[in-house]
């Protein structure tokens, strides 16, 4: 794929809930499985949002301190993508929304794209590539999802995921050093993590919802509406494909994992991103993580990862993004983030 | 493919004492067997082995010596 051009990434801003779920105070897993997931999985803890705080809100809040901090006029925003697979409603897409409440104008493009753990490099590219194509000067890429999707008896995958939002904001810059990127798609892997009902294809009436839970073959009892995760076919796909989709995007940039300061895989678990980091030649050291504070956080990954060790950034550092995942899809993104542009990680319980 | 090399691997993986593993143990029925297993049999046939396994081949697979084939199958 060939590099972007004249963008330059200027900030990155995350929000939690303030709610934290201790993996060792998950009820329906004996103690000694808590401390087996715990090791396996490298997740002690997520953040759980309060029922009412949608990935809008999550969102916004994190939009709004990136704004404030860049001091950017919200007139200046020509465009926001929203990148969640939990939006606030079926329709509208709530990236719409989000123009409204964050007081944008009307000239502001806005729209959602339906990615969850390959979102931060799929974003960059879309909006980076609208921006650079459309003359659009600034923009907002919001990622975020709510876990609330997922049953809590599921015990292969309530105590893993978490609740995030985050923003990232994008300049066109003229002097911007290139943004390379490798994006990936496989839809024959579409069962590895799907929620299966509430749209058309799952065939029910709509007088037939709710829909009652029911037990899977997995053993799990789940609501058609809720989040199925096959986790071993997750892991085995991702130790396959996701590494050579960062070395053919260091190929095409013509670096090394040495020249880069900072690998940031989207959080699965500890066993994948391990064996990742390791396959991609990059150290232990280099790759960033959130998982035992903050789980799998799909969608937000990326950018909360980064805002947790906002400290890292108090120079330019080149970063190499990689996300993978639902859909399946993955992909690759190599930029820069200026000295100053990764707000510390913000908690928040607002509801605008 | 040595066969008692894939089961101190395969023994490692999951965490028990190779000497307690044998090609006909049917590794699902061990006490400490469960789904993070799964992960460890992967990790160790891409690792040790350059083969990728999924999900579904643990699944279909019953004894060591079973998935030790099928790990041959996927080399090189």
């Amino acid at each position: 794929m060939s590099a972007i051009q004249g963008i330059a990434v200027r900030g990155i801003a995350a929000c939690v809930p303030t709610k934290v779920s201790q993996t060792d105070d998950y009820d329906l897993l004996a103690p000694e499985e808590r401390q087996r997931l715990q090791k396996a999985t490298g997740i002690a803890a997520h953040r759980v949002s309060p029922p009412g705080q949608c990935t809008s809100d999550l969102c916004q809040t994190a939009a709004e301190q990136l704004l404030d901090h860049l001091d950017w006029e919200r007139g200046s925003v020509g465009a926001l993508v929203l990148l969640t697979q939990t939006p606030d409603q079926p329709i509208p897409a709530t990236g719409i929304v989000l123009q409204d409440k964050l007081g944008l104008p009307s000239t502001c493009l806005a729209f959602d794209i339906n990615l969850g753990c390959s979102a931060f490099p799929y974003g960059l590219a879309t909006l980076a590539s609208m921006m650079a194509t459309l003359g659009i000067s600034r923009a907002l890429l919001l990622m975020g999802d709510i876990s609330r999707v997922c049953a809590y008896a599921d015990k292969s995958a309530w105590p893993l995921f978490g609740d995030a939002g985050s923003a990232t904001a994008l300049e066109i810059d003229h002097s911007a050093p290139s943004i390379h990127v490798d994006l990936m798609s496989d839809g024959s892997g579409r069962d590895a993590i799907i929620i299966p009902g509430g749209g058309l294809a799952s065939r029910l009436p709509p007088g037939d919802w709710p829909a009652q839970p029911a037990q899977d073959d997995d053993g799990m009892v789940r609501h058609p509406a809720n989040l199925r995760l096959r986790g071993a076919d997750i892991f085995s796909f991702a130790i396959t494909k996701v590494p050579p989709s960062i070395q053919r995007t260091l190929d095409a940039a013509g670096k090394m994992p040495g020249d880069v300061d900072y690998l940031v895989l989207h959080q699965a678990n500890k066993m994948i991103n391990d064996t990742i980091t390791k396959k991609a030649h990059f150290s232990a050291e280099s790759s960033l993580s959130s998982l035992a504070e903050y789980g799998n956080t799909s969608s937000a990954s990326i950018p909360l990862t980064v805002c947790a060790h906002a400290q890292r950034f108090d120079r330019e550092r080149l970063v190499a993004a990689c996300g993978f995942g639902v859909g399946l899809s993955w992909g690759t993104a190599l930029f820069s983030l200026p000295a100053g542009g990764v707000l510390p990680l913000i908690e928040s319980d607002h509801v605008y | 493919m040595n066969a008692d090399d894939f089961i101190e691997k395969f023994a490692f993986a999951i965490e028990v004492e190779a000497a307690t593993l044998a090609l006909d143990t049917r590794f699902k029925d061990l006490p400490n067997w469960d789904s993070l297993n799964t992960l460890a049999v992967i990790a160790m046939a891409d690792a040790d082995y350059g083969a990728s396994l999924t999900g579904s081949d643990i699944q279909n697979s019953q004894t060591v010596g079973e998935l030790m084939q099928v790990v041959q199958g996927r080399m090189g």
